[in-house]
């Protein structure tokens, strides 16, 4: 399982990484830190990672199989 | 695009109503006319005030206008207010690279992380403040706690003085009368004063430096885009919009919820039993009661949005609050349900404007309720009279709460 955010519609809203404080985390401006790129869930996130989607106010969240 | 005004654009192609969303009503009667209007088109024609706007009301539409910059504009962000006399905001009024360039620069300012240094102070300030009034059994929340309290905290974000607040709440209430309605020369007036008062504090930094990482002032003084220095009058407007977008929210946030938890035993024993779920109920009560109801914006290009022939020069309205309560998204839209799956609301806006301090306003907004129920957890609404709420952005005037001492 894949989590990838958009580039151009993060915000920074913080929903993901407040929601999924274990898998993901923040930049120094308050953008989630893959903002833009990809990652692999690890194993046992993905419910994790799809939480932090389903609450995007963005729609910039999305995770893939 | 045929010629012609907005209004007779819109004629045949949408409703037309004609409703002042600037004047005060009973509490919570805001959501229900919005509501309405937004079940009987995804767009209408709202002939008021002035020349009217287009309204956009669903969730969804909301959302794709306030991700498609390119075409709507902050060049005005209210569809309220005067668009030929309205204020000047930094980053608000600010569209593109340049609005990019200053984010950049202040994001940091409000970051999750970087707010979190005030959050010893806000503990301190909330628990004495709470502390305060627990022995007296009663209080309006409105005035006696939420206003005080946003404005030491927003002072103290900028490391001001917390003491200047009194100071600068009439001031900031008459700005936001000039939004939505009232006098717009009071209102430069009063947006005059309070640069005055931003200027000097400018004055003060150049001659003597604060802290760079505490005194926001001194950090903007130091802070280049490029290689340009920001200049002193885009951080007097930069200030001036801080103090005008943090102060009201925050105090008018705090009303919808404790006046919420007043009257709602079930949903405040919730959060006395379970305090780990008042970040989610935060979440929720920002959905459910947004202050910020709409989101204006200017059509930089003629369009055909969803049917609707928009011209440049058009002003639109952008229904945050319709959204957040469109049952088309979200079940039992205008009731306060815990651990929503789904609660993309749009409590802070969303696009490339999202509210700048919406890390900060969470801070304080979950804090002030920790604390607040550890020390007086049953409460109830003073009044059987029915509250006020202020038109424009909304704000309950009081909310007078009781508890046993």
């Amino acid at each position: 399982v894949r989590i990838s955010v958009d580039e151009k519609l993060c915000s920074g809203q913080g929903r993901c990484y407040i929601t999924a404080p274990d898998l993901l985390d923040c930049d120094d401006e308050g953008f989630v830190s893959i903002k833009g790129t990809s990652m692999e869930v690890p194993v046992g996130m993905e419910d994790a990672a799809r939480r932090a989607a389903n609450v995007c106010p963005e729609d910039a969240i999305t995770v893939t199989d | 695009v045929s010629d012609g005004t907005a209004e007779e654009r819109a004629r045949g192609v949408c409703p037309i109503i004609d409703i002042d969303y600037r004047e005060p009503r009973p509490a919570f009667e805001h959501y229900e006319s919005l509501n309405e209007v937004r079940e009987m088109a995804p767009i209408l024609y709202n002939t008021t005030p002035f020349n009217g706007y287009w309204m956009v009301t669903r969730y969804d539409l909301v959302k794709e206008a306030l991700q498609r910059a390119d075409v709507f504009s902050n060049k005005v962000v209210s569809a309220l207010g005067d668009p030929d006399k309205h204020l000047y905001l930094i980053p608000q009024n600010l569209d593109g690279k340049a609005h990019v360039d200053i984010r950049h620069v202040i994001n940091p300012w409000f970051s999750p992380g970087s707010v979190t240094r005030i959050e010893p102070l806000a503990r301190e300030r909330a628990v004495a403040m709470i502390e305060e009034l627990r022995p007296k059994g009663s209080c309006d929340l409105a005035v006696d706690f939420a206003m005080l309290y946003a404005t030491e905290m927003f002072l103290a974000i900028l490391g001001l003085p917390v003491e200047d607040g009194l100071t600068m709440l009439p001031l900031v209430e008459t700005v936001f009368r000039g939004f939505f309605g009232g006098d717009p020369g009071e209102q430069a007036d009063a947006a005059g004063q309070i640069k005055k008062y931003f200027e000097e504090m400018v004055a003060d930094r150049v001659e003597t430096p604060g802290d760079v990482r505490s005194d926001l002032i001194t950090f903007l003084l130091q802070t280049k885009i490029g290689d340009e220095p920001v200049s002193q009058d885009d951080i007097l407007t930069l200030c001036l919009t801080i103090l005008l977008a943090g102060l009201d929210t925050t105090r008018s946030a705090l009303g919808y919820i404790f006046q919420h938890l007043a009257t709602h035993d079930d949903d405040r024993q919730l959060l006395i039993d379970h305090p780990e779920k008042i970040p989610e109920a935060i979440e929720e009560f920002l959905r459910l009661y947004p202050l910020v109801i709409q989101d204006g914006r200017y059509v930089a290009e003629d369009v055909d949005f969803h049917g609707c022939p928009m011209k440049k020069g058009d002003l639109v309205w952008l229904g945050l609050a319709q959204a957040n309560r469109d049952p088309r998204v979200f079940d039992r839209p205008d009731e306060f349900v815990m651990d929503r799956e789904h609660n993309k609301h749009m409590g802070f806006a969303v696009g490339a404007h999202r509210c700048l301090g919406s890390h900060f306003a969470r801070l304080e907004l979950i804090l002030v309720v920790e604390e607040w129920l550890k020390r007086i957890p049953h409460f109830r609404l003073a009044t059987d009279e029915p509250l006020m709420e202020r038109g424009g952005q909304l704000m309950l005037k009081t909310v007078p709460l009781a508890w046993e001492v």
